[in-house]
């Protein structure tokens, strides 16, 4: 520990700084004083850029409330789904979210057990973008359903009429995991807040803001740093952690598991769990920079969020992005080895489109998943290929724009996936299009102002980074020790 | 005492008031309902509860019988009468969408006086005013009306001061009748006894759409054709087009338009040269031996012999000649070749019967013209027009709609039309399910039309006769004296019926028995016909109509519209047709190869035009057709037939000429169309995803030669052995019952018949062109048309494709809230109130037949009173699907558990079954092994064994329906190579 890597261009080679300290903020000079000053700054008063953002991102959200509303009243059938292609934009969106929703448990559960110090900036905010994708994911079910009114029948729960549910169907599974999958990430996420949100409250009472002590007082749940609340607290956290591990991992599998258990071709393949995990954190992690490198740049935090977290975050994204890419590959390789004339031909629409001698005498027509399969190709596949040279990875706005490449491929991945199958199943004669209509849009375009909502209004209320991490990669604040690495 | 009224007192007029109001309510409107809690014992029906109501299907000329079957007093399903000889139960689409002749929202619901409504008592002064006015010069075009309708019209006419009647017919069969005449002397259309035969040659009839009676043809003709004792007759189309009718046939003979007469001589030819029948033809049949007319047919000689064996080889011989396409101007003498061939081969009197009694004469189109030049002349001064629509069925250039316009007309008409439209005066008229009537379709059937309900109450109309009746008894008070309504007469020509066949019991008692058969049914009778002598001097030339000079328009019929009538039918509209899967449209059949030398794609838009109009088709490839013709579909094109017809599609008839042929009839071939792209992208809407099954065997076919050496191939499709008990073996599944259905292919003709029976017993909503568009139409039962081969071989399949009620089923286990799940007998069952419309069935169900209500569909009154009060509508986000018709499965479990027993085999009928007029549905139990349908399903059956398979078997669903191979009499070329279309794609890419 203590190490700083940095890429020294006249030795042409990364030379490690080991008095620079800690390699995941570079801020281990800054005393606790310093640190709060700097992480409270970022919650003062907003500028008025903030609240246009804010209202851009409101606008987005009321226009999918408003494109919701249109589809209940007028029914369903507003939107493009239909028959053969019942899943569409909605099921994509689902899978999209949940996905994103993966990369701040890993970050913050997983690197932490692994002990990857660079986690310590990133961590809080890749938290919080896990909970309100998951709560974006979850809006979507109700959205899809044609009866969203009665979507509690999802529910298990003691009715008089004695109905239960049907623990066969992979989408109760589903249910099932993506509440526990919500309840833990909210409560790891409030867990890790305490001990900011008691510097948050004691911050307040100082400066005589009661309305904000208030708030946060009850939420630090009486922090008050002893020694005991630390040892227990430590240990609370690092159970959380374990018990949030698997949760990587088992969500988006259950989630794969609504595709792979079904019958469709193109759909039904053991390969879909793995694939999924490794996509959601691909896309995870590539959200977690998309969002991070703004705000980064817009408060000034490359002390705290360095080049070095960058290139970390970009080097899990390569080794995600090599899983993709093998995943694709290794369903065509099956697809054709399978021998089945419907998995072939699947495989065949996805990239080709329909074959001359599929209709009577039509020609190739290319087709929305034509569009979305290579638009998948390119920026899962290609598009993470320059991250490989270091030079690409030292540069922010560089890895920002694949970063925005990545979203974008991984969101047409799951359309790939989920629309192209629908509409090349067994039975040719009932194959169909499906073409996505302006409310599916409007919702799509309003859960990104959903999600972008919620994160605006966390980055003004809550610490973005946490607090009490970034002190622990600093030196201790001792006599004489300044500068004494902290893992002596 | 309390002042007032008493508790008790309260109770009693409470019940009496109650009563009263429900009785009234009861006898003439229908739409308001309120049922008793306890009905009383003398009450004249019970709520719930079905009655069958015998009468006749009045939407063609072909008068099959129907029962209709009423619930609180409202007419909810048409089935055929299985007494009646003719159709024996059946019914095809147009007669099972008769319902919406009935509920149609366009019916005319006031008397118009020249488009404003008017008092019927106004209608009615201006009517007898407009009669004594005319003082005889009035003209009544009407429907041929076979039954009883025709005399009295001609003696209302008498009664009116004198007039003509004109009987209107666009697709008559009257050059037929003069053909025969000719023949046999016999101006007649015989009975064809396709059961009888051997091998029959179609001369490019439509005898499955609309050639006689399509139920009865079709019933007949699977008689002879399907697979059975290890042996397939065979079935010939000589046609230039191949229709509906023609992708049933193990062969097409493509010939050069109008040339089905020459084909015919050619074939005489050969076989009068080999039996020596006939010999005063040898010298006439030498002139059409197959070498001479060889180039005009554009058929090789080789090929006219090789049929010609066939005839005598595998004979009796019936050819059927007549229909449309083969309407030119020679159209008698075409007939007239093809009864030379029938005579020549031995079929007549075998094939052909002809009853002892000639049918009435009817009037021809020749005699229109006749009408338009008396009206132009101003010699007629009143002209009644009934249901018939001559303005929009005519061809414009003969001008009947300019020449109407010079009398006063009088349109005695239920449904709007073009002719009602340009009426002076329209007094509605009621439909068959509300009036009186009767036919007599063929010698020895007569028919009853019964009111089967009062009238509908959103529609003031009254009956079409009493309108006449009561008209003709106010300007003439001795017309008709002693009948006070249509009823009277009606029973007075069935009291002579009576003594005609020696009915000896009084009236009342026989009049209940007609009405409760149907009608008198007796054994036709027949006599012998014999070739007369003078039809060696009938000459057929060569029509050159393959020539280069543009190409031969053929305007064909439609299956689901019929002449047009059918236009405003909703469920006629939304079935998709058969072989084209196009839905709310016309277009314009053409050869790939035609159309790829012009230049113009599948689903252009092209203009058509002839010297006499032009319209613009969307072009839709069909190897079926001559690459010197193109074919379009009639009975599309309306403009005042209400909102379900106008603006649908073009009317083909704005092409023909003025023309007729020797008989009198319409020339339908013989323009010639020049095409010209407008738009390379048109709206038409089809509802098959993909034309070919790339090998899938969805449509599984086999041949006879397989099946007769079945050692030689793979037997059979086993069942897959699994590992998991069957559900039959597990506790509370299949005992008693485990539905199940069986669909022979082979008898499956692709009529459609079943999917609009499914429409009318399932209340299925229509969902308009604009929604089919993108896949929300709501049918259970998707008619799947196949094509396999390419150019002039090719084959046709067809395969309805239902909810298969899968014993291991996909949709069941992924529904998170059991909305869908296996019943103990076996079904799938469907709770629409569970469901919350994750539509995760339907992506899982392999056979994709789950339908979704994407929106809260209307039933536009009063169509909302046909629906089926035994089962429900169902709202918005509820999927729905084929339930095997579970509410006639409960009924009669129900009626069997009153009588203490379980179901016997075919107690259950679903209304597919009911309506199929092949019989290739079967439906039971399939625990039953004596029961029918387990014997076509169960693999111990040796002689379907080889047929047998179900539906994409490997995916393990175990589906309840068990499919029959179709069998082909031979292998259709190209079909290997397609095969293997999925699994190696590049190879038949080339």
């Amino acid at each position: 520990m203590g190490i700083t890597a940095e890429y020294n261009t006249t030795a042409g080679r990364v030379v490690i700084d080991e008095n620079e300290g800690h390699p995941g903020i570079k801020a281990t000079t800054l005393s606790y004083g310093q640190i709060n000053d700097e992480m409270l700054a970022m919650l003062d008063k907003p500028r008025p850029s903030y609240y246009l953002l804010l209202l851009g991102f409101l606008m987005a959200l009321g226009l999918g409330v408003l494109s919701f509303a249109i589809q209940v009243d007028v029914g369903i059938g507003y939107s493009g789904i239909s028959h053969p292609i019942a899943w569409g934009f909605y099921i994509t969106n689902f899978v999209f979210w949940i996905g994103i929703g993966h990369a701040g448990t890993l970050i913050s559960a997983v690197f932490y057990l692994t002990r990857a110090p660079w986690r310590t900036a990133i961590y809080r905010s890749a938290e919080a973008m896990t909970v309100f994708a998951v709560f974006t994911a979850g809006l979507f079910p109700l959205v899809h359903i044609g009866r969203p009114w009665l979507a509690f029948w999802l529910i298990p729960y003691p009715n008089e009429r004695m109905l239960w549910v049907n623990f066969k169907s992979p989408l109760l599974w589903d249910v099932f995991a993506v509440t526990t999958y919500m309840s833990v990430s909210i409560m790891f996420f409030l867990l890790g807040l305490i001990p900011d949100l008691a510097i948050l409250r004691d911050e307040a009472a100082r400066k005589g803001k009661k309305l904000k002590a208030l708030l946060y007082a009850p939420m630090a749940l009486a922090w008050r740093g002893t020694n005991h609340q630390w040892v227990h607290y430590m240990r609370g956290y690092l159970i959380f952690a374990a018990l949030a591990t698997p949760l990587v991992f088992s969500v988006h599998s259950i989630v794969s598991w609504d595709f792979a258990m079904s019958s469709v071709p193109g759909w039904h393949t053991t390969i879909f769990a793995p694939y999924f995990v490794a996509g959601a954190i691909f896309s995870g992690l590539s959200m977690v920079l998309t969002v991070l490198i703004p705000i980064r740049a817009v408060f000034g935090l490359q002390d705290y969020i360095t080049n070095h977290v960058i290139q970390s975050v970009s080097k899990m994204i390569i080794f995600t992005s090599i899983i993709v890419g093998y995943a694709y590959a290794a369903e065509f390789f099956i697809g054709y080895y399978s021998g089945s004339p419907f998995e072939r031909a699947i495989f065949y629409y996805r990239p080709f489109g329909e074959m001359q001698s599929w209709t009577l005498l039509g020609e190739n027509q290319i087709n929305f998943p034509q569009i979305a399969f290579w638009l998948m190709v390119f920026c899962n596949v290609i598009a993470p290929i320059p991250l490989w040279r270091w030079k690409i990875r030292n540069n922010p706005l560089a890895v920002w724009i694949i970063t925005i490449l990545i979203n974008i491929g991984m969101w047409f991945e799951r359309f790939n996936i989920i629309g192209s199958s629908l509409q090349h199943e067994y039975d040719p004669a009932s194959w169909g299009e499906y073409w996505p209509t302006i409310v599916e849009v409007g919702v799509t375009i309003g859960s990104f102002g959903f999600f972008f909502t919620l994160f605006t209004l966390f980055a003004k209320s809550l610490p973005p980074m946490a607090i009490m991490e970034l002190k622990e990669g600093t030196n201790p604040p001792m006599k004489h020790a300044a500068k004494k690495d902290i893992n002596e | 005492m309390k002042k007032g009224l008493s508790r008790r007192n309260l109770f009693k007029y409470m019940g009496v008031g109650g009563a009263t109001a429900v009785v009234a309510g009861c006898e003439k409107k229908p739409e308001k309902l309120i049922p008793m809690l306890v009905p009383p014992t003398d009450y004249e029906y019970t709520p719930q509860t079905a009655y069958q109501y015998m009468t006749t299907c009045r939407e063609c000329d072909a008068a099959c019988g129907m029962m209709v079957t009423t619930r609180e007093h409202r007419a909810q399903k048409a089935e055929g009468n299985p007494n009646h000889p003719v159709n024996q139960g059946a019914l095809c689409a147009r007669g099972q969408a008769s319902l919406q002749t009935l509920y149609n929202p366009n019916r005319h619901a006031h008397p118009l006086a020249d488009g404003k409504q008017i008092p019927w008592e106004e209608g009615m002064q201006q009517f007898s005013a407009i009669i004594q006015a005319a003082s005889g010069a009035i003209a009544y075009l009407g429907k041929p009306a076979s039954g009883s309708e025709g005399d009295f019209v001609d003696e209302w006419l008498q009664a009116a001061g004198g007039g003509q009647r004109f009987k209107f017919n666009l697709l008559t069969q009257k050059s037929q009748a003069e053909a025969n005449k000719i023949a046999f002397d016999h101006a007649d259309v015989p009975e064809y006894a396709f059961e009888k035969a051997g091998v029959v040659f179609n001369f490019s009839t439509d005898f499955l759409e609309n050639w006689g009676n399509p139920v009865e043809n079709a019933r007949r003709f699977t008689d002879m054709h399907v697979y059975k004792n290890g042996r397939k007759n065979k079935f010939i189309h000589i046609s230039p087009q191949v229709s509906l009718t023609g992708a049933k046939a193990d062969r097409w003979i493509v010939i050069n338009p109008g040339t089905e007469g020459l084909v015919a001589l050619a074939i005489a030819s050969v076989i009068q040269k080999e039996n020596g029948a006939y010999k005063f033809l040898k010298k006439y049949l030498q002139a059409y031996s197959p070498e001479k007319v060889a180039e005009a047919t554009g058929v090789s000689a080789e090929i006219l012999s090789e049929l010609a064996i066939d005839a005598m080889e595998h004979g009796p011989l019936l050819a059927l000649g007549g229909g449309n396409v083969s309407a030119t101007d020679q159209s008698v003498e075409t007939l007239v070749a093809v009864n030379i061939l029938n005579a020549v081969s031995g079929a007549l009197n075998k094939t052909i019967l002809f009853s002892d009694q000639t049918a009435p004469e009817s009037s021809t189109h020749q005699d229109l013209t006749q009408l338009i030049s008396d009206l132009n002349a101003g010699k007629i001064k009143l002209l009644i027009v009934d249901d018939s629509n001559p303005v929009y069925a005519l061809p414009p250039s003969m001008g009947f709609l300019q020449a109407m316009k010079k009398a006063f007309v009088v349109s005695l008409a239920s449904q709007k039309s073009e002719t009602t439209h340009a009426a002076n005066l329209v007094l509605p008229a009621l439909t068959a399910y509300e009036s009186w009537g009767d036919a007599f379709p063929r010698n020895g059937v007569r028919s009853i039309q019964q009111p089967v309900m009062s009238t509908v109450n959103m529609f003031d109309a009254r009956a079409r006769e009493d309108i006449l009746l009561s008209v003709a008894q106010s300007v003439n008070k001795k017309a008709f004296s002693g009948n006070s309504s249509y009823l009277d007469y009606l029973q007075n020509i069935w009291q002579k019926i009576q003594r005609k066949v020696g009915d000896r019991r009084n009236f009342d008692s026989f009049w209940i028995s007609v009405l409760e058969n149907g009608g008198i049914f007796e054994k036709p009778k027949f006599i012998r016909a014999s070739l007369n002598r003078r039809v060696a001097s009938v000459k057929l030339n060569d029509p050159g109509m393959a020539g280069s000079d543009g190409l031969t328009l053929l305007p064909t019929t439609s299956l689901l519209l019929g002449d047009g009538s059918g236009a405003n039918k909703p469920w006629l509209q939304e079935v998709p047709d058969p072989m084209s899967q196009i839905v709310w449209d016309s277009w314009m059949e053409i050869n790939p190869d035609t159309a790829q030398k012009l230049g113009i794609n599948d689903r252009a838009i092209v203009e058509v035009s002839t010297p006499y109009g032009s319209v613009q088709a969307t072009a839709y490839y069909h190897f079926g057709i001559h690459r010197n013709a193109i074919a379009i579909p009639m009975g599309q094109g309306h403009q005042h037939s209400g909102d379900v017809a106008d603006g649908f599609g073009i009317n083909v008839m704005e092409l023909l000429p003025d023309q007729m042929d020797k008989a009198g009839s319409l020339v339908f071939v013989g323009a010639k169309a020049k095409l010209k792209l407008i738009n390379e992208k048109s709206y038409t809407v089809n509802t098959d995803g993909n034309a070919r099954q790339l090998g899938r065997d969805i449509s599984a076919a086999t041949t006879v030669e397989e099946l007769n050496h079945p050692e030689k191939h793979s037997a059979g499709h086993n069942r897959p052995v699994e590992f998991y008990p069957d559900r039959s073996e597990t506790a509370g599944y299949y005992k008693p019952y485990r539905w199940g259905m069986t669909i022979d292919l082979d008898r499956c003709n692709g009529c459609s018949a079943c999917v609009v029976a499914c429409y009318a017993e399932n209340n299925l909503p229509v969902v308009g062109k604009i929604r089919t568009a993108i896949g929300r139409e709501m049918s259970w039962i998707r008619l799947e048309r196949y094509i396999e081969g390419y150019g002039d071989d090719f084959e046709t399949r067809f395969s309805p494709m239902l909810c298969q009620h899968c014993g291991n089923a996909g949709c069941e286990t992924v529904c998170p809230v059991y909305a869908t799940y296996h019943n103990p007998e076996g079904l799938n069952a469907m709770v629409y109130n569970r469901c919350v419309g994750t539509r995760y069935c339907s992506n899982n169900c392999a056979y994709k037949v789950r339908r979704f209500n994407w929106f809260n569909y209307e039933f536009p009154a009063p169509l909302d009173q046909q629906l089926n009060s035994t089962i429900t509508t169902r709202e918005v986000g509820v999927m729905e699907k084929c339930t095997f018709c579970v509410q006639r499965i409960q009924g009669a479990k129900s009626d069997a558990k009153n009588l203490g027993r379980d179901l016997e085999d075919g107690e259950v009928v679903t209304a597919c079954q009911q309506t199929c007029p092949t019989k290739a549905i079967t439906f039971g139990n399939l625990m039953d092994p004596e029961s029918k349908v387990a014997k076509n399903a169960l693999r111990d059956n040796t002689e379907k064994r080889d047929r047998q398979y179900e539906v994409l078997a490997e995916l393990n669903y175990k589906p309840a329906i068990t499919y029959l191979k179709k069998v082909n009499t031979r292998e259709v070329v190209g079909h290997d190579s397609d095969r293997h279309g999925s699994q190696d794609p590049e190879q038949t890419h080339s």
